[in-house]
C-alpha cells in the first residue's frame, strides 16, 4: 500500500455507505487514514437539486455543501481496512460556516482532517473552496455505531 | 478537588446533570447513553491519565460500579 491513498468512485463506496442521490464526492485523494483526507466534488445543471434550488438561481443548498465536508471527513477512517463500509452517523456539527454561493460548473474540494478517533467516535474538522475561494467550514463528532455498541454497558450494577 | 469532587464533576459535565449523581446507572438518564458513555469514558481517561480496558468500559454501569474499576488503576475515588 503506498501513501497517500487515492479513491476513485467505485473504492469511495467501497469505503462509506453513502448512495445517489445522496453521495456527494467524485474521487478522494491524498488519504493517510487514520490522520486526513482530500476529495473533489463536481457539481453541474444536472444535479436533482438544482431546478428546486433555485429555479431562477440554481446554486448547492447548505446541507449538501456540509454533506460533502463529511463524506469526505468519514475517508479519513473509513479508509482503514477494519473500518471500510461501516455505516456513520453524525453527533454533533459545530461552527458551520459558508463563505460563498456554489454554482452549476463549480469543483469543490474539500480537505478534512481526523482529531481523534476513539471507540468509535471520530472528532475532526473539513474546509472546501471553490478554486482558492473559501466555500464551507465545519467541525464534526461522527460515530460508528458498529464500534461503539462493543463499548456499551451490558445492564446497570 | 478530591478524587472523589473530580469524579462527581466529570459525570456532571459529560452529562449536563445537576441531580444526584451517585445513584447513577447507565441509561438512568437520556444523556447517559452508548454516546454519553463514550464521552465519560474519554473524560475520564483524560482526567485521571489512564486507559481502560475494554470490559472495564463495559462493566462501568454506574457511578459505584466506576468506583470499584478506578481503583483497579490506582485511581482511589
Amino acid at each position: 500500500m503506498t501513501l497517500p491513498l487515492e479513491f476513485d468512485i467505485n473504492g469511495i463506496k467501497a469505503c462509506q455507505r453513502n448512495r445517489h442521490p445522496l453521495l456527494f464526492v467524485d474521487r478522494v485523494f491524498d488519504v493517510i487514514p487514520g490522520e486526513k483526507a482530500s476529495a473533489v466534488k463536481c457539481f453541474t445543471y444536472n444535479e436533482w437539486f438544482f431546478p428546486a434550488h433555485f429555479d431562477d438561481e440554481p446554486n448547492v443548498p447548505g446541507f449538501i455543501q456540509v454533506e460533502s465536508l463529511v463524506q469526505t471527513f468519514i475517508m479519513s477512517f473509513l479508509s482503514q481496512d477494519e473500518l471500510r463500509g461501516k455505516k456513520t452517523n453524525f453527533l454533533s456539527i459545530n461552527n458551520v460556516k459558508f463563505k460563498r454561493k456554489i454554482v452549476p460548473g463549480d469543483t469543490l474540494t474539500v480537505h478534512a482532517t481526523l482529531t481523534s478517533f476513539r471507540r468509535g467516535i471520530a472528532t475532526g474538522s473539513a474546509v472546501s473552496f471553490v478554486g482558492d475561494a473559501p466555500a464551507c467550514s465545519a467541525d464534526f463528532v461522527v460515530a460508528v455505531p458498529d464500534i461503539l455498541d462493543q463499548f456499551k454497558p451490558k445492564g446497570a450494577a | 478537588m478530591s478524587n472523589l469532587e473530580k469524579y462527581q464533576s466529570i459525570f456532571k459535565e459529560s452529562f449536563q446533570y445537576d441531580g444526584d449523581v451517585e445513584q447513577l446507572i447507565y441509561q438512568a438518564i437520556p444523556d447517559w447513553d452508548s454516546v454519553g458513555h463514550m464521552q465519560l469514558m474519554a473524560a475520564l481517561e483524560d482526567a485521571f491519565g489512564i486507559e481502560l480496558d475494554v470490559d472495564d468500559i463495559i462493566d462501568f454501569s454506574s457511578f459505584k460500579k466506576g468506583i470499584t474499576i478506578l481503583a483497579k488503576y490506582n485511581v482511589v475515588i
